[in-house]
């Protein structure tokens, strides 16, 4: 057992943590989270030339071949100070489905791409219910002369205005499951009949609803297998929920000295704020509270990493952090006070991205549903 | 990040955890916790504790760790993975006093003499140890406590007053920490000294739990001799070997592994109990409770881990270590209320034909409290937090009185 990283990966946080410092302040979050497009073309670039988008692809596609819980060191400095864009949708939903289940020529025509920053990708998964299960999924794909013809509606779509392409998930058929008959397509953003429009959020990461009304999308571009594509959702939204613990881990890491920082310089009653003992012991709960589900995560992901089964894990560790980083910037807008709720102050950055956190990949009553079923309850 | 475990330590873990199994099955119908097998007129638990630790110190397993020339055997891990299988199976043997802290603080503090003379008896398992550390009036202030230790000769004599001593009415020998200076400064005039619970002038009397159990307990000093080659380290210098000891206190994996098997046990509880036409398993509310808890034990189980993994390589993490008390603590405490809230009207039995669980339930929303107070309370923990590992300012001293 050794429950520290190694060399190299400390080299890939230290280097992500500089660039990140460097190049995302404060400032820059606020100024891409309020421009339409939610898209930092300057940042997409740096972060592709550091070699973000290529880290897990195969070498074989102008990759590096790392290994997925490398990548969750990056999204968790990424989370640290929040970085926006479609780097978490392009890696998870776009990247992931294409090695797990694309063909030869699906990767070799996508994964390059996708390694130098060139293609965003995002993937259409919720519809009307805004849950993940199969049953939510009545966006049609109908066989037409050697080509599938799409018509639905999906919603919160992350970045689908500035996608390149959507991976589309799609019923095919009427099974007894609803697990059955799930197809999945690798659509053009820019096909005829592909209406996006952006869903104002608590995240303001650009959820979108994507219509798809009588979208051509030709049979190559089916990913995986007819009717079967909801195995590939299930392990899509397994390392999605652990790639969002991970940034929702380094929020929370953030969040304290940040705390402690404010703390220390407001002064009230000739002392700071740091020094009285009821505001301490908040700031330690916070402390417990987050190293407790630290190594939670970083389990889960190394499980994950290591190909083994991991369910059970991957859904403790995402509803442990939905709650703790919620209850985290919570208290760290109390902590601040009134200007915890000053525009100008970071608490509310923090506390929007935790609500939306929380719900993405699988809100927490969702997770432990999971959980109870994995630790023995009969249903 | 690896938590796998090499072959060897797998092999090791599963016969820690089939023996424990086996000593289980054995285990006497009246204990129904751990602490119940120290309770005064329950002669076959006693039995079963000393059967347990005999077999534990042939084995030498309660040496692991130790270096070799002390006839110790395997690594710091194993020993974690030891507390793992004798918290999950609620075994004891393991005398957590002797064996768990003031070993490990002798191999790093003592001098030759003491190693030699006090080591042998803990790693075979012949004395139970106690610990003279509170007073009535020095508890989370314990630098501050009054009970003096004066050096005469080759003796030190011993006055006042400890409490909170657990099982000092089983124990053989008593560490515990004296003012040997009391015109010196506050942390600077304590000794950290061995005694023999036979000496005279030692009188114990019980200090009762709140369900009426026994292990605690008040102990009176009236000039009691104790040689003075029975101190660790230097004179005066006692603050900092407690310290040492108080950081082998937090290892915390036994305790995690007690919730794990509870959590099985509700679970299987759930599983086959019905109210109101369904199994309490189907319940949504109580699938979400158990749900939470199970995760909340598992981000335990995984921080001990890393605990245990700097541990084993000489690295303390001393804020993670108490993060990790004061979660796990409070986490017990949860633990215990949820069962009671699951068993309704039954979570109120003690031992009858009508408790389920045999009573164990009951038992726990007491013995719930004793993590979170022991060891430096959950709060000098935070203080702990804030001050060293946050970097807060401590708040003022109080002005002296005039």
């Amino acid at each position: 057992m050794d429950t520290t990283f190694t060399e190299e990966q400390e080299m890939l946080r230290k280097s992500a943590s500089d660039y990140l410092a460097k190049e995302v302040p404060e400032i820059k979050v606020r100024e891409i989270e309020e421009s339409e497009s939610g898209l930092d073309p300057v940042l997409w670039k740096g972060m592709a030339d550091l070699g973000w988008m290529a880290l897990v692809v195969p070498e074989d596609y102008s990759g590096m071949g790392m290994t997925f819980q490398d990548l969750n060191i990056i999204l968790e400095e990424m989370g640290k100070n929040i970085t926006p864009g479609p780097f978490f949708c392009t890696v998870l939903e776009g990247c992931y489905p294409i090695m797990e289940a694309g063909t030869e020529e699906q990767k070799k025509k996508y994964l390059p791409g996708i390694a130098n920053g060139d293609l965003i990708f995002t993937m259409a998964i919720l519809e009307t219910e805004g849950i993940y299960e199969a049953s939510d999924v009545n966006t049609r794909a109908i066989p037409k002369d050697g080509n599938f013809v799409i018509n639905g509606t999906k919603l919160f779509v992350e970045q689908a205005n500035n996608a390149k392409y959507l991976v589309c998930v799609t019923r095919t058929q009427e099974g007894t499951l609803p697990e059955e008959g799930i197809t999945l397509f690798i659509v053009d953003a820019k096909t005829s009949g592909v209406h996006c429009e952006v869903i104002p959020t608590i995240g303001m990461e650009k959820l979108c609803q994507v219509d798809f009304k009588d979208v051509i999308v030709p049979r190559e571009n089916m990913l995986g297998e007819l009717n079967n594509g909801w195995s590939v959702v299930r392990s899509i939204l397994q390392k999605a929920a652990i790639a969002k613990a991970s940034e929702s881990l380094g929020a929370m890491e953030a969040i304290i000295p940040m705390t402690v920082d404010y703390l220390k310089q407001r002064v009230q009653y000739e002392q700071p704020l740091a020094q009285f003992q009821a505001l301490q012991h908040i700031v330690a709960d916070m402390f417990i509270r987050m190293t407790a589900g630290k190594y939670l995560v970083y389990e889960a992901s190394w499980m994950q990493s290591e190909g083994m089964s991991c369910s059970k894990e991957v859904a403790m560790a995402k509803a442990y952090v939905n709650q703790a980083y919620r209850e985290l910037s919570r208290l760290m807008i109390r902590l601040y006070g009134g200007n915890g709720t000053n525009r100008e102050f970071k608490p509310g950055l923090y506390y929007r991205r935790a609500i939306a956190a929380d719900i993405a990949f699988g809100s927490t009553d969702f997770q432990k549903d999971l959980i109870s079923d994995e630790i023995g309850l009969i249903r | 990040m690896d938590f796998k475990l090499t072959e060897e330590q797998e092999k090791r873990r599963k016969e820690f955890y089939d023996v424990c199994k086996e000593l289980r099955e054995k285990r006497p119908e009246c204990i129904y916790t751990l602490l119940d097998a120290f309770e005064t007129d329950r002669e076959d638990a006693l039995a079963y504790e000393r059967n347990c630790r005999k077999e534990f110190g042939e084995r030498g397993w309660l040496r692991l760790g130790w270096p070799a020339e002390y006839d110790g055997i395997g690594t710091m891990m194993d020993r974690v993975f030891f507390g793992e299988a004798t918290g999950y199976h609620g075994v004891p043997g393991v005398d957590g006093l002797g064996v768990g802290m003031l070993a490990p603080m002798l191999i790093h503090e003592a001098n030759e003499d003491v190693k030699r003379r006090f080591l042998p008896p803990i790693g075979k398992g012949d004395v139970l140890w106690c610990e003279l550390w509170s007073e009535p009036n020095a508890g989370s202030d314990l630098a501050g406590l009054t009970t003096t230790a004066i050096r005469k000769g080759d003796e030190f004599i011993i006055n006042g007053q400890k409490t909170w001593s657990s099982f000092a009415h089983r124990a053989d020998w008593g560490f515990g920490l004296y003012k040997s200076d009391p015109q010196g400064r506050k942390n600077h005039n304590l000794s950290f000294i061995l005694m023999d619970m036979k000496t005279p002038g030692i009188e114990i009397k019980p200090l009762y739990y709140f369900d009426g159990r026994h292990f605690y307990n008040d102990v009176f000093f009236d000039n009691v001799h104790v040689p003075a080659e029975n101190i660790v380290g230097e004179e005066n210098k006692g603050w900092m070997v407690a310290q040492t000891l108080a950081a082998f206190e937090r290892s915390s994996v036994g305790a995690v592994m007690t919730l794990v098997r509870q959590l099985e046990d509700l679970v299987q509880y759930c599983n086959e109990t019905k109210v109101g036409g369904r199994f309490l398993a189907q319940d949504p509310i109580i699938r979400n409770r158990l749900a939470d808890a199970a995760s909340e034990i598992e981000a335990s189980r995984t921080l001990s881990y890393h605990i245990a993994d700097l541990q084993d390589r000489n690295e303390m993490a001393l804020f993670d270590a108490s993060a990790i008390k004061v979660y796990t603590a409070e986490l017990t405490e949860r633990v215990a209320a949820l069962a009671l809230d699951i068993l309704g009207s039954y979570g109120q039995i003690k031992t009858s034909k009508w408790a389920p669980l045999g009573g164990s339930w009951e038992a726990n929303s007491h013995t719930c409290f004793i993590y979170s107070i022991a060891m430096g309370t959950n709060e000098i923990q935070k203080n702990i937090i804030s001050w060293y590992g946050l970097g807060m300012p401590r708040p003022p001293k109080p002005a002296p009185k005039a």
